[in-house]
């Protein structure tokens, strides 16, 4: 598959209050395929927002490349292919939600009433589409946004935050939305700390910080290596050190033995050889690890950075 | 060209809707219906005095609106984030700006033309109809107007591309100002033998450099008594000429200025 954005060390430097330049974004090579929903994650201030300014041309780097469709990024023939909503969008509040259509319509040359009727129907605001955006609520707001960005029938969207500062509810409508247009054949690329709200939905993650790309690939793959725990009762002490697991904890509990494993380190002939010498397997819980748990471990693991 | 005029649209539906400028409008409005009332302004014969008041109050009150329209232009859209939203379709930066400034054109020749109307309104009625030619000479005035306030707005917009609001209110207005009175001085300092070649010079440069907001003041009878002009259809063309060439070099500097600017 083509990728939808291909960056090449790609770095962007402020000035420095005290002395020098700061790599806001350093020597970022990300990739993200066609038709894929793609997780951004960082923490505050790691360089999202700025990322994505640059792969829209609002921005332009200190060095580096950066593709977009397979266009070097500032082509202005790729706008029309692309989308965009901000991080906290504001829109010219005088508008009601069809006359902000039909404002960033007219930009395409879009003049379609039925069209944005249409949008604003599958982001279920046509009830108020004809109310100042002004009066609307924040999810509202963030519906209208994302009507707004797919006026062009995007191939690729960029979303910043998509549900910063949304109740649970919003939350959902906006993921099921999202959803729907990887249905719909479009790459999205969300940026986001919202984890949970990544792991439900994104194939590839990479996670950022401080400006460098810390984890990158395919979510099930980063989050390989949970952990089983297997509980039994009865087990023979001669049995234990048959087993020789690597990276295993063995305690032994009031209720029985706890058998702490690597997922990978095939549990199935543990349980088997339990219950051949007649213990019982009373519990096998699965720990995954969570997207949280990655997360924090690389970003808080020190000296990424030089 | 689609995309500049649905910008200029939108920023006349935000400038009509701005209550400063409503404000500042609503009380020039005012100050022009009360005019013929006050006893100084009409006790002479003369409509000297009245209309040189009327046509100042529209200079005025057009010069603060051509100022708060446009230094607040690039800064807010930048502030409140809507410029990434339109700078990531396919709007170019410099349709952006000329945009922006078609709007600010438009709003002021919707508010000048409120204000015109209703000088020229109060004007026939204090006049009695004595000489309804008289209105329309005096409706010449907000047109020179106009092309000064329009040039204003270019200054504006230009300065709004790299310096804060503030910055740029007060640097406008001095702009204003200075290219108000200095073309005027520059013409004593020509004509006086004693100047020195030196400061000649100086002059010189600084009246080229500097927009001559002078040329469309000439319709104020207080301002300029004696200035008689002999062909006035050759004169306002010449002004308008003058006026669409210094805008269109202010306006390709900033979208060269913005075109490299961070936002
Ligand atoms: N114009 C600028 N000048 C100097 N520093 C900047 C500028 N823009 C951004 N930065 C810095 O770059 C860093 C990254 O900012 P960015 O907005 O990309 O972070 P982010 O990952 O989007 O964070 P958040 O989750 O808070 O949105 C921040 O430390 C910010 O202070
Ligand atoms: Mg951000």
């Amino acid at each position: 598959m083509a990728a939808a954005i291909e960056t090449k060390q790609l770095t962007k430097s402020y000035k420095a209050r005290q002395a020098g330049t700061i790599n806001v974004v350093d020597h970022l090579d990300l990739h993200v395929e066609e038709g894929e929903i793609f997780g951004f994650l960082g923490p505050n201030g790691a360089g999202k927002t700025t990322t994505i300014k640059m792969l829209l041309g609002i921005i332009y780097p200190t060095s580096g490349e950066g593709y977009v469709l397979g266009k070097e990024i500032g082509d202005m023939d790729v706008h029309r292919l692309i989308s965009y909503l901000p991080e906290r969008p504001y829109y010219y509040e005088h508008m009601t939600g069809l006359e902000l259509l039909k404002f960033y319509g007219s930009l395409f040359g879009i003049t379609d009433k039925e069209k944005f009727v249409q949008l604003l129907e599958k982001v279920n605001l046509h009830r108020d589409m004809t109310k100042p955006i002004s009066n609307y609520s924040k999810g509202m707001q963030q519906r209208v946004g994302l009507a707004q960005s797919l006026l062009n029938d995007p191939k690729l969207l960029f979303l910043d935050e998509p549900t910063g500062g949304l109740d649970p509810i919003a939350h959902r409508e906006i993921r099921d939305l999202i959803l729907s247009f990887r249905d719909e054949g479009r790459t999205v690329f969300i940026s986001s700390h919202e984890l949970s709200e990544v792991e439900l939905i994104c194939d590839r993650v990479a996670i950022i910080n401080r400006g460098v790309i810390a984890a990158q690939g395919k979510l099930t793959e980063l989050l390989k290596g949970g952990r089983i725990e297997i509980t039994a009762e009865d087990v023979p002490a001669s049995l234990l050190s048959d087993f020789n697991i690597v990276d295993a904890n063995i305690r032994t509990l009031p209720s029985g033995l706890l058998l702490d494993m690597p997922e990978e380190n095939d549990p199935n002939s543990v349980i088997d050889a339990i219950r051949a010498h007649k213990g019982r397997v009373i519990s096998v819980v699965p720990r995954r690890k969570r997207l949280e748990d990655l997360f924090v471990e690389t970003v808080s693991t020190p000296g990424v950075k030089s | 060209m689609r995309p500049i005029l649905s910008i200029a649209a939108t920023t006349v539906g935000e400038a009509i809707r701005r209550r400063v400028l409503l404000v500042i409008l609503l009380i020039g409005v005012l100050f022009i219906v009360v005019a013929p009332g006050l006893g100084i302004l009409s006790a002479r014969s003369e409509t000297t005095v009245l209309r040189a008041f009327m046509l100042g109050v529209i200079q005025g009150v057009s010069m603060i609106i051509a100022v708060i329209l446009t230094v607040y232009m690039i800064p807010n859209e930048i502030e409140r984030r809507t410029i990434y939203t339109i700078l990531s379709k396919p709007v170019q930066r410099w349709q952006f700006l000329v945009g922006k400034y078609l709007g600010a054109v438009l709003s002021l020749l919707l508010m000048m033309s409120m204000m015109s109307a209703v000088m020229g309104v109060m004007f026939f009625l204090q006049q009695q109809s004595k000489n309804p030619g008289e209105i329309a000479d005096l409706l010449k005035g907000p047109a020179m107007y106009f092309i000064q306030m329009c040039l204003l707005a270019a200054v504006g917009i230009f300065f709004s591309t790299f310096l804060p609001p503030l910055v740029n209110f007060f640097l406008s207005i001095g702009v204003f100002l200075v290219g108000t009175f200095f073309n005027p001085l520059f013409q004593t300092l020509q004509e006086n033998k004693n100047t020195a070649p030196m400061v000649k010079l100086i002059a010189q440069g600084v009246n080229t450099f500097l927009p001559n907001f002078a040329n469309y003041n000439v319709q104020n009878p207080i301002i300029n008594p004696t200035q008689q002009i002999q062909n006035e259809g050759r004169y306002f063309l010449g002004v308008t000429v003058y006026g669409v060439v210094y805008i269109s070099i202010l306006l390709i500097i900033g979208i060269l200025i913005f075109d490299r600017r961070e936002v």
